[in-house]
């Protein structure tokens, strides 16, 4: 897999932690591997948005990556109910083009971004960039990211 | 920001479809007076304003291709110079009822109508020589396409008055990225706390979304901050960030004529579309505030409804309190107490009540349209006059009698009305008059249909119902007039076009019987062979709590809405006589004919010293009298409605509870005249009324009186 400039934080130049939620085990384990391949870590995993809101609580990561359609919860309702309890979580939602309308309802309630599936891992990484803003540097690169 | 599925745009819509009927209406009123005169232009003014809201209202509920015709009909009733052109009267018509179509099937989500019949009339309106008229198409600014609603106009204004920047944001959708709502939204995002956003495209629910997403936004920021921000990655390219004002002012471009351009024959006809027409519900009055679901105020009544039996309750425990501990200072306390709650209760009721009424008007407006093309169509002059306009009447009411009413006018002009041939043979002017009248009796709503045509054939009539199967030919003779013409409400009594060859009336008039039946109304026709026919609707006006008299006959326990009791007398058995077949009673020097629920035989009552109560009341135009053993008092009833499968008669309006727990049967005094006056061509039978209220009749009852 093509390797990208590993994003750090720029407070601590730690990896980035994401929360990685999707009911299909497969979709978590892509995931997990395009953020590797961008110096990230998973912090953690969820298969749906209840466990999402509890392991959001626990963990405390910089990214989560969300998907729309879960068992329990929806992606939609979990974003808002994370984004409820800590307005500077910041929440991507991960999901075909088909869901457009939940997108936009999740961007309505909070969230901060959107990737299409099946995610390409450089439109992922421009949208990490960009939502992480100068609170993560791109190594390699001479400034924090857009 | 409207949205997709959320609640708060399903009702935004529900509005539209509300006051696009309204403003269809208006359309359709403002036509009828361009025929009438073409060369008004205030008229035409009026009804271009009238588009134009309709435009506006269209595209921010997002019906974009009703908008865009919209649109076009604007234009074209743009010009000055379009004053005095039969054809725009005919182009309002059309147009009104290709949106009423276009409405029908955005509210069915089918398909939409086809928009050919305007774009045509609009068209040839366009290739007529204006003169005086420049072309008026204005080139938008480079990159800018999306025309903003008037409604989005106006807030860029107010915006701009309040010294905020507009800013025409277009920013190149990034190929890549499939969602363009999404795109938007996130764009949105990105711009809060920087910017206001007036107006966006693509919206959601937009056939066709182009590769741009345009944002008119007001902002304080500059122009490089909003462009900057607009940069998405993986989602915009590039951004675009101008004053709309610099840019050849997209804000100002009035339409560019490429809406209008887009027109091309279609198939139909006119004639076709106008036919094809279905009407669009009434909405709720012109200067409504607020519109509410009546469901909402149904269920607020129905709570009053239950406070007010709960009060009965109250007042009875207090009663039976009093009397037990007449000298305890609470019980003035309580008493006060009550009559305050009963008191409010009362108000309360009566403006809830009060909301639920709309001026009769609302359904009367619809008529002038439909007269209008009606008589065109069977090539008949008519001339319609409108009367009582602004009587009250129940809002669920008047929606019910909409469509018996439009049955009995659209009869009244193609079976009753004679063409104006036969008209001035007959020595009557040649256009035929229709009078709508509406008006309060009593508790009742009259709504009459009066037209001065042909009248009805009695003897055709009759012919048809023994055809029909509906009376026997020795039973015929024995029938009135009046009985042998409420036989055309009977269904069955025709098959739609074979009985207008026959007697010229009947088409669908069993509808009209049997919805007036349910409402617990009665209609009546009268005619005049030669003169004209007149039908009257008569409706109680369904109060659903009503103030009521209660009393016994013969133990059982009724009630009968207190206003329509005129006087309570006194009388004794002995003081009845006998005329005819009515037993009457001398009120005043006055010979007041009775009403006896109870079998009674006439020895009986002759040799009967017992004390009666004469309740007079007057359903219609004459006094009657109803002769009860008992008053029990009065009360106010929540009148719960009783469907027919528990009771088989129209005699009972409803059955209420009291506070005690008893039930009352509620008197449906109009039909009760109604059984009286058909009585006496029928054998006495004076228990039937009493078996069937009592609800051990089978059957219904056949009479009255003795």
């Amino acid at each position: 897999m093509e390797q990208f400039p590993a994003v750090k934080r720029s407070k601590d130049g730690q990896p980035i932690q994401y929360l990685i939620v999707d009911d299909s085990v497969f979709a978590r384990k892509n995931l997990g591997r395009i953020i590797d391949s961008f110096g990230g870590k998973v912090a953690g995993e969820a298969g749906d948005g209840l466990t999402a809101i509890t392991e959001y609580e626990r963990l405390k990561p910089d990214i989560v990556l969300m998907d729309i359609t879960m068992p329990q919860m929806e992606g939609i309702e979990a974003a808002e109910k994370i984004v409820q309890k800590d307005p500077h979580a910041r929440v991507v939602m991960v999901s075909s083009v088909g869901y457009q309308e939940n997108i936009v309802a999740a961007l309505q309630r909070g969230a901060r971004h959107f990737v299409q599936k099946p995610v390409k891992p450089e439109v992922l990484y421009e949208v990490i960039k960009y939502v992480l803003g100068e609170d993560g540097v791109a190594a390699g690169a001479t400034g924090a990211g857009v | 920001m409207s949205q997709f599925s959320d609640d708060p745009a399903a009702e935004l819509r529900d509005l539209f479809f509300e006051t696009a009927g309204e403003l269809l209406q208006a359309l359709n009123e403002d036509a009828l007076k361009l025929e009438k005169a073409p060369a008004d232009e205030d008229v035409i003014r009026s009804m271009r304003r009238t588009v134009h809201t309709l435009k506006g209202d269209a595209a921010a509920a997002g019906f974009q291709q009703l908008s865009e015709l919209a649109h076009v009909l604007e234009d074209a009733l743009a010009i000055e110079a379009r004053a005095e052109n039969p054809s725009l009267a005919e182009l309002g018509f059309v147009a009104a009822d290709t949106f009423a179509s276009m409405l029908a099937a955005y509210r069915a989500e089918t398909a939409l109508p086809d928009t050919s019949a305007v774009r045509r009339l609009v068209q040839d309106l366009a290739s007529q020589p204006q003169p005086g008229s420049v072309p008026t198409a204005k080139s938008i600014s480079s990159g800018g396409q999306a025309k903003w609603t008037e409604y989005e106009k106006l807030s860029a204004e107010t915006a701009a008055s309040q010294g905020k920047k507009i800013l025409h944001v277009v920013a190149q959708l990034d190929p890549l990225c499939a969602m363009p709502i999404a795109a938007r939204q996130l764009l949105v995002n990105a711009l809060s706390g920087l910017a206001e956003i007036l107006a966006a495209r693509p919206e959601p629910g937009s056939a066709v979304q182009g590769q741009a997403i345009e944002l008119l936004v007001a902002t304080s920021e500059p122009e490089s901050a909003i462009a900057a921000k607009c940069r998405i990655p993986t989602v915009i390219t590039t951004v675009e960030c101008f004053e709309p004002a610099r840019g050849n002012a997209p804000i100002m471009a009035p339409a560019d004529g490429q809406a209008a351009a887009t027109a091309r024959p279609g198939p139909r006809s006119t004639a076709a579309a106008i036919g094809a027409a279905s009407p669009v519900r009434r909405a709720a009055g012109g200067e409504t505030i607020l519109r509410v679901d009546a469901e909402r105020i149904d269920n607020v009544l129905n709570l009053i409804g239950e406070m007010i039996i709960g009060k009965s309750m109250l007042q009875q425990a207090l009663e039976e309190y009093t009397s037990r501990f007449s000298r305890d200072p609470l019980r003035s306390r309580l008493q006060d107490a009550m009559a305050m709650q009963a008191r409010v209760l009362n108000d309360l009721q009566r403006s809830v009540m009060k909301i639920r009424m709309v001026p009769v008007e609302q359904l009367f407006r619809r008529f002038p349209r439909m007269v209008r093309d009606l008589g065109q169509r069977c090539n008949k002059s008519v001339e319609l006059i409108v009367r009582g306009e602004n009587t009250d009447v129940d809002k669920s009411l008047l929606d019910a009698i909409a469509e018996p009413l439009t049955h009995i006018v659209r009869n009244a002009i193609s079976h009753g009305l004679e063409s104006a041939e036969e008209r001035t043979r007959a020595g009557k002017p040649a256009a035929g008059r229709i009078h709508l009248d509406a008006s309060h009796q009593a508790n009742q709503l009259i709504v009459e249909v009066t037209d001065d045509g042909r009248g009805i054939d009695v003897r055709k009539v009759k012919a048809r119902a023994i055809e029909s199967g509906l009376v026997r030919a020795d039973e015929v003779e024995r029938l009135s007039n009046a009985q042998v013409l409420d036989l055309i409400f009977r269904p069955g009594f025709s098959t739609a076009d074979e009985i207008t060859e026959v007697s010229g009336r009947g088409v669908g008039l069993d509808v009209v019987g049997s919805v007036l039946h349910r409402l617990k109304g009665s209609v009546e026709v009268e005619t005049r062979p030669g003169q004209g026919t007149k039908f009257r609707l008569k409706l109680p006006l369904t109060l659903a709590i009503t103030k009521a008299l209660l009393f016994r006959i013969a133990q059982r326990l009724y009630a009968i809405p207190l206003n329509t009791v005129i006087e309570i007398a006194r009388a004794r058995e002995s003081d009845l006589h006998r005329v005819d077949r009515w037993e009457v009673v001398e009120l005043r020097g006055q010979v007041l004919p009775l009403i006896r629920l109870e079998e009674r035989s006439g020895e009986e009552i002759a040799t009967s010293d017992r004390r009666i109560f004469v309740l007079v009341i007057q359903p219609a135009e004459r006094k009657i009298g109803l002769i009860v053993d008992a008053i029990e008092g009065e009360e106010e009833l929540v009148l719960k409605p009783l469907d027919d499968e528990a009771l088989d008669t129209d005699l009972v309006t409803g059955a209420s509870v009291l506070g005690d727990g008893r039930v009352v049967l509620i008197l449906n005094q109009a039909a009760l005249l109604e059984r009286f006056l058909a009585s006496p061509a029928d054998s006495p039978s004076t228990g039937a009324i009493m078996a069937a209220v009592a609800g051990r009749g089978s059957g219904v009852a056949s009479g009255v009186g003795q």
